[in-house]
């Protein structure tokens, strides 16, 4: 967990980095499309579909969001997954929601974490499943119907969906 | 095949002040399966996972999570929680199988 001894962590992240390499290498000698973080204009349409579903015609802005999430997931299976925003939580506004999509899941719409004031502040932390590499999404919904979004691209070497 | 499922547990943190954002930390005991595996005999595992989580805070509802299978086996998951007064803060987890699990911890300010 975040108390780790810092050597055993600077060596996994070199393991991960040089995994990265690898990977990346192999995507571009196939000719595959770097995975460029996608606009709201160009996602996927499984994704456009389940945002029209939760939201209806609002679309999700970039920012005040942020997502730490693993370049390269050593394990698919337990991918960890740390949401938080510098959005207001006070009795006026406050984050009524956090949803986590994955693109290439077989349950895209992953989660979603209901929030209140009552908490003080919006933030979740937890581990996710993913099938293949795919972008991971968070939307946090504001009590006042505001969208704000994040997303990354993280590389997995198994199908951790089981 | 047994499976382990149960044991909910609830961290908080050692110190809290009156009105302080604590982190709250929440984890349970079970298979998270997604009904896409197999045993080892070769047979499909049907889906089991927990679907629902219920945060309660002196009796109030909080935060209510909405889970599918693609949240890790042995589910964690931590929150803020402003700490306004001492009262018990209750967490119940619900799985797709229709069994349920709860915990409940006090918080307490600190001397």
């Amino acid at each position: 967990m975040p108390t780790g001894d810092p050597s055993r962590r600077t060596f996994v992240r070199a393991g991960a980095l040089a995994l990265a390499g690898i990977v990346l290498g192999t995507r571009t000698g196939l000719g595959a499309a770097p995975p460029a973080d996608a606009g709201p204009d160009d996602l996927p349409e499984p994704v456009k579909k389940v945002l029209r579903e939760r939201f209806g015609d609002r679309t999700p802005k970039s920012g005040h969001v942020q997502l730490d999430v693993p370049e390269v997931a050593p394990d698919s299976r337990e991918v960890p997954v740390f949401i938080e925003t510098d959005l207001p939580v006070d009795a006026e506004r406050w984050v009524k929601g956090i949803h986590i999509i994955v693109d290439h899941n077989p349950d895209i719409y992953l989660a979603g974490f209901t929030l209140s004031r009552a908490l003080g502040a919006a933030s979740i932390d937890t581990r996710i499943k993913m099938r293949r590499s795919s972008h991971v999404r968070a939307i946090v919904e504001t009590s006042t119907g505001e969208l704000w979004a994040a997303s990354r691209f993280v590389y997995t070497t198994l199908n951790g969906c089981v | 095949m047994s499976v382990t499922i149960g044991d909910p547990r609830i961290m908080l943190p050692e110190k809290i002040g009156k009105d302080a954002v604590i982190s709250v930390r929440a984890l349970i005991t079970h298979p998270m399966y997604t009904g896409l595996s197999r045993d080892a005999q070769g047979r499909p595992i049907p889906a089991h996972f927990i679907d629902r989580v219920v945060v309660q805070y002196g009796g109030e509802e909080v935060a209510r999570f909405e889970w599918t299978s693609g949240i890790s086996r042995d589910p964690f998951v931590a929150f803020p929680l402003r700490a306004t007064r001492e009262a018990p803060l209750t967490i119940t987890w619900h799985d797709n199988a229709g069994a349920t699990f709860r915990q409940s911890v006090d918080v307490r300010f600190s001397a």
